[in-house]
């Protein structure tokens, strides 16, 4: 038997359902890459431990809301709270570290965060998550006040669309919240609190030697890092309509961490456009039909997201919009 | 051994000691040093001058002893608490913060800047532009004085050398100190380049009365251009005095000048 020649199939890229599904995922990153941005980019703290917050954000919302009664729409704040505070305990005696040390105590961080939710069942559904089951009608879900709010506007779209894609509201909230964080993070970038990140990222005796407290700013970047993790969390946890510790490996940040570094190391809008590039290939890769095994097919993709990586590190280590001068020059 | 300091004292370093493990690097050293003065600290490689520094200035942690800085206690407290007292160190290898441009070296060491606090960001927008407006005016001023006004865009990173000694010293004044702590300040710099920067100190010193503590190998710099030499020796102070008397005790001659200067 001959196999056949690796066929490409274009049918995908002219799928919208396609389309939606790799615009919500990217977004999501983009989400949790933003963070890692203001982190490794312009802080020079090396954050391994985004999935960890990402998890303490989506597990704390479903939990409020399953638990302790909140309603989806309080149990956001709450939850970025919480991860917030969460991120500013982690901080407090790690960010004294180090940089090579602090990355490996995040690390640890985001695998007891996952490794707590695989076993306090109770809490957190251990290794089944948490779910629904839509056959029982009565059921409460987590995100109940999400689908309520996502069926009114795609009620509302569907006035001038007859079919639209069902993701599309989460599509629009992911995307607005990526377009608000750039915002937002440009803008304090510019200001003088955004000058003492990057001199701490540059040398941080220096600065402290000039009577910044760095220590502060290391804290502080690492709590809007957690917010957008939490956040990211969130938007993971609608997507899939469950909450599930394998959602939360430490793969998740290291996936970031690629849509960072093909963004470019120290641009926000590089991080979006990063993330659709990685996703795309990740998903679009799945349509190239291989004369191999599934699993291999799987890994394969893997292989090659990584490649291009590699490509980009030795063609263009500033990634797509990063600045070379931010990337190579040092003392 | 008499106290040469004549005239209000800045600094009051009483017994520091900084151990290491075992290695007593500074074991109870004490010095004075004069408001407007300039005092240089010399000594042999491995004297604990470094430590001391790092000791006075917060960045690393004195075991026990005194540092008195302008009537306050600062043994202890932050680095960064210590250089917004006024008490403000360069380093002897330079930190210029390569990939930021210069003008952003300079403006970041302003003092008093409230958009440093990530809350005024929001609830003071407008005292935080002013505040940097004025910031930057003053950094272009800092930055023609020291003829790297033309450089202000440019990287850090891009200087040469002797360019980043200029820079660093200009970023330590944008801190507004009233004690500047020079660590072998004319290290790796050419011969009329150290003259600038010795041309320099001594005009902050008659324009603004500020006070200057240096560490120093070269020692007709020491010499020639300080009021006052603290000579260390195995983490101790063993002699203070005018460049004169120090260069004919022989305490020093022993440990540190040898046949050389005597």
């Amino acid at each position: 038997m001959t196999a056949p020649p690796p066929a490409f199939t274009l049918e995908a890229f002219t799928n919208l359902g396609f389309w939606s599904g790799v615009l919500v995922i990217a977004g999501i990153y983009a989400v949790v890459a933003l963070g890692l941005q203001l982190n490794v980019g312009y802080t020079g703290i090396v954050n391994f431990g985004q999935a960890g917050f990402m998890a303490v954000g989506g597990y704390s919302m479903a939990i409020l809301v399953l638990e302790a009664g909140f309603s989806f729409w309080l149990a956001l704040p709450a939850a970025i709270l919480i991860t917030m505070a969460f991120g500013v305990l982690i901080g407090l005696p790690s960010l004294r570290l180090r940089a090579d040390y602090f990355a490996i105590v995040t690390l640890a961080m985001a695998e007891v965060v996952r490794l707590v939710a695989q076993n306090a069942r109770g809490l957190t559904g251990g290794n089944k998550g948490l779910y629904c089951e839509y056959e029982g009608a009565s059921q409460t879900c987590f995100d109940d006040s999400w689908r309520s709010v996502s069926d009114s506007i795609l009620g509302f779209v569907e006035n001038f669309w007859s079919d639209p894609e069902v993701l599309l509201p989460l599509l629009l909230v992911v995307w607005a919240t990526v377009a608000i964080g750039i915002v937002f993070l440009e803008y304090v970038q510019r200001t003088p609190w955004g000058r003492v990140l990057r001199a701490v990222r540059e040398d941080e005796d220096a600065a402290r030697a000039l009577g910044k407290n760095t220590f502060l700013c290391k804290l502080q970047s690492l709590a809007i890092s957690a917010v957008l993790g939490a956040l990211a969390g969130f938007f993971l946890a609608l997507f899939l309509a469950t909450i599930h510790p394998d959602d939360y490996e430490p793969i998740v940040t290291f996936f970031a961490f690629g849509v960072l570094i093909l963004g470019g190391l120290a641009s926000y809008r590089g991080v979006a456009i990063g993330a659709i590039v990685v996703w795309t290939l990740l998903e679009g890769t799945r349509f190239v039909e291989l004369p191999i095994s599934e699993e291999k097919a799987a890994a394969l993709r893997f292989a090659i997201v990584g490649l291009v990586l590699i490509l980009l590190m030795a063609f263009r280590p500033q990634g797509l919009f990063g600045k070379r001068e931010e990337m190579v020059l040092g003392d | 051994m008499t106290d040469p300091v004549r005239g209000e004292r800045l600094l009051d370093v009483d017994g520091v000691v900084k151990s290491f493990g075992g290695i007593r690097a500074v074991d109870g050293a004490s010095l004075r040093v004069g408001r407007g003065s300039i005092t240089a600290l010399i000594g042999p490689n491995g004297a604990g001058k470094t430590t001391l520094f790092n000791v006075l200035t917060g960045f690393q942690r004195g075991d026990r002893g005194s540092v008195r800085f302008a009537g306050e206690e600062v043994l202890g407290r932050p680095a960064y608490a210590i250089a917004r007292r006024g008490m403000v160190r360069t380093f002897q290898i330079t930190k210029a913060l390569a990939a930021m441009p210069v003008i952003d070296n300079m403006m970041l060491a302003a003092p008093e800047q409230p958009g440093e606090r990530f809350r005024n960001l929001f609830l003071r927008p407008r005292a935080v532009r002013a505040r940097e407006r004025e910031v930057r005016e003053e950094a272009v001023r800092l930055l023609e004085v020291f003829d790297l006004g033309e450089l202000a865009a440019d990287y850090a990173g891009t200087l040469s050398g002797g360019q980043r000694k200029l820079l660093e010293l200009a970023r330590a004044l944008m801190a507004r100190p009233t004690l500047l702590m020079l660590d072998e300040p004319m290290a790796g710099i050419n011969p009329s380049l150290g003259r600038r920067l010795l041309d320099h100190m001594q005009t902050l010193r008659a324009e603004q009365g500020m006070t200057f503590l240096f560490v120093e190998h070269d020692m007709e710099v020491v010499m020639n251009h300080s009021d006052t030499v603290v000579v260390m020796a195995e983490g101790r102070v063993i002699s203070v005095g005018e460049p004169q008397q120090v260069r004919e005790d022989p305490a020093v001659v022993d440990a540190y000048l040898g046949g050389a200067a005597a």
